[in-house]
């Protein structure tokens, strides 16, 4: 067993390939942005795909074509206009209220571009806070975070602020927020787009490890080919649809 | 901690906004502390009149405050029916002249002519020394208040009207009149008021005889209002008062006056609350971010407006908590300062102290209701692309 894979799921992942079992449905998803009075964006005009457990998907595409939207809807962050979001297996696109905050909380993991630590928490209560909203005692969650600083190879960087880290320290922080609550989905939005070529390589090592060792879906959105490069399979948007599933 | 460090990541504007709650609860403090004094003094008035008739001269004589009254009324009063007892008392104030800044009791000296024993219910008893008997000459107790001011100590002389008695108790504290009170037999009270009078009446009363007021005790079931408005049915040059009417007089000026003190430090203290409205405010359009990113990694709305919440409530309650110490210090060093002439004017109690944090926790809870229900509905995704 793992290390990655015991601290999160504390038992080996159950055996299976990737891309068996759909974790993620986005069918037919349309979502206009209002900007002032008659004018509109349509960020999403009929986007469908399918993302199965297990796999590191990316989802590439020009600037505007719906990608961030997509995957903030898909995230529960944002509820569309028309159409379906099915995670693992329950629709949760009419979710409100708790059942909503539920779903954020223990379904899916957020990574950033900015990597978006909060300033006056130290890299262990970044870690644990997501933990405490998912209804872990304070203590509980400090112990977990802990765990999981060490698995990104930052123990020994537990109390520092984020303005003591560097951006890739940062970004695996966020890392290790993201799989605190030991979610199936992981959803990425530009995670290397801040960083430089070396970090950013380490940082889809560190997210392609434990993908492969907890069978931890991942969807990132980027525009770095090399991190498309690296996932099993890229999704292609341009203006508000998907045009290609990279099967 | 956190909501702590959060409070405090800008540390200016966290300190001006508990500046200003800080100012308005230590408004609160001192004016509070003066109502607290004044409330204490008029309810041991209360207490004391409550039972009694008091009784003085009808009219005023050659512009006297009070003016004399003989102890020979005594035996008139005494035949009115419902009344049980009738004794005189005499009460000037302890110094020559009327001090020019007062909010409270004036030191005083009371004397009395032994006659109420057994009657008066209001009873003073000593700390220290024991209590002055009957025709004791010479002697006076003092009370806690006026201690200082006479540099009283038991078995010391104190110097009143250019006159020395020997101090044989000092009263234990009645948060009321008689903690500013020298109590001294009739018979000194009654030299020491004599030279107070005009040649033109000194010479024509009997010194021995004078009484500033008689008190009536009336017999159990009778209604001392009801015997006041006899005595003054009865004898037009006597001016009888009972509890009602000291009540209706003295009660009520003071809560208008109670009123208007603590209006003044409640407005203080909105303005103090209103900064809290506006820092937390420019709290959540500066955290907004952070918002969307609690959203997202699973906070409830609850959660978020918890978090605002008790960061609003901390800076209440530090305000609160450095407006008390501060209001206590000054208050504790203004009657330090008045202990010398006997009239303290300040008493914090701890009604006052606890309501006064309070009162500014859940002020502070109130001003930030509004910022953390918006910070709480804010669209994560709005708030994540906020710079």
């Amino acid at each position: 067993m793992s290390d990655v894979a015991s601290t999160l799921y504390g038992a080996p992942p159950a055996p299976g390939e990737a891309g068996s079992t759909p974790v993620i449905r986005a069918v037919d998803l349309s979502k206009r942005y209002t900007i002032g009075r008659d004018n509109f964006v349509d960020a999403l005009r009929g986007a469908a795909f399918e993302v199965a457990e297990g796999e590191m998907v990316a989802i590439v595409g020009p600037s505007g074509s719906g990608k961030s939207t997509a995957m903030h809807v898909v995230g529960c962050l944002d509820a569309p206009d028309s159409g379906e979001v099915w995670l693992n297996g329950r629709r949760v696109d009419g979710l409100r209220g708790r059942a909503l905050t539920r779903v954020r909380a223990h379904e899916i993991g957020f990574i950033f571009q900015g990597f978006n630590l909060i300033p006056t928490m130290s890299a262990v209560e970044n870690v644990a806070q997501a933990a405490e909203y998912a209804g872990l005692s304070r203590g509980a969650a400090a112990f977990k975070a802990r765990e999981l600083l060490e698995v990104v190879g930052l123990v020994d960087r537990a109390r520092h602020r984020p303005s003591e880290l560097s951006g890739g320290q940062q970004q695996r922080v966020a890392i290790a927020r993201s799989l605190i609550n030991s979610p199936k989905i992981v959803l990425g939005d530009e995670p290397t787009g801040d960083l430089d070529t070396a970090t950013s390589d380490e940082v889809v090592r560190m997210m392609r490890r434990i993908n492969t060792d907890t069978r931890t879906t991942f969807v990132l959105v980027t525009h770095n080919p090399e991190v498309a490069a690296a996932c099993d399979r890229t999704i292609l948007m341009r203006d508000g649809i998907v045009v290609d599933q990279g099967y | 901690m956190r909501v702590i460090r959060s409070v405090f990541r800008r540390k200016l504007r966290a300190f001006l906004t508990i500046f200003g709650i800080t100012i308005g609860v230590l408004s609160l403090v001192v004016m509070g502390a003066m109502t607290e004094k004044l409330t204490l003094l008029v309810n041991g008035g209360v207490l004391y009149y409550g039972d009694k008739v008091t009784v003085s001269a009808g009219s005023t004589l050659l512009g006297l405050a009070t003016s004399p009254l003989s102890s020979n009324r005594i035996a008139d009063l005494e035949r009115v029916p419902g009344v049980s007892r009738a004794s005189a008392s005499l009460g000037m104030l302890l110094d020559k002249e009327m001090p020019t800044v007062s909010f409270g009791n004036i030191p005083t000296i009371n004397a009395s002519d032994g006659r109420d024993r057994g009657y008066e219910t209001f009873i003073v008893t000593m700390a220290q020394g024991r209590e002055l008997r009957q025709g004791e000459t010479g002697k006076v107790t003092v009370g806690s208040d006026v201690v200082k001011k006479l540099d009283a100590v038991i078995g010391g002389t104190v110097k009143i009207r250019d006159k020395k008695f020997e101090v044989v108790g000092i009263a234990e504290k009645t948060l009321t009149a008689p903690d500013q009170a020298v109590v001294m037999s009739m018979r000194d009270a009654q030299d020491l008021y004599a030279d107070t009078l005009p040649a033109a009446i000194r010479q024509s009363v009997d010194p021995h005889k004078m009484a500033t007021s008689i008190v009536v005790y009336v017999k159990p079931g009778k209604s001392p209002d009801v015997i006041a408005r006899l005595i003054n049915h009865e004898f037009s040059d006597l001016k009888a008062t009972g509890p009602t009417d000291f009540i209706t007089q003295i009660v009520a000026s003071l809560s208008t006056l109670n009123a208007i003190i603590i209006g003044i430090a409640m407005i203080s203290l909105m303005v103090g609350g209103l900064s809290v409205i506006n820092t937390m405010t420019m709290a959540v359009s500066e955290r907004t971010r952070e918002i969307g990113i609690r959203k997202a990694i699973g906070a409830s709305n609850g959660a978020i407006m918890r978090q605002f919440i008790a960061e609003a409530a901390i800076i209440g309650l530090t305000g609160g908590v450095t407006g008390l110490v501060l209001g206590s210090m000054f208050t504790s060093a203004v009657n330090a300062a008045m202990e010398v002439s006997g009239t303290p004017l300040f008493l914090v109690t701890t009604r006052l102290a606890v309501g006064s944090v309070l009162f500014a926790t859940i002020l502070g809870v109130i001003s930030g209701l509004y910022p953390a229900w918006h910070a709480a509905n804010l669209n994560p995704v709005e708030a994540l692309r906020h710079e």
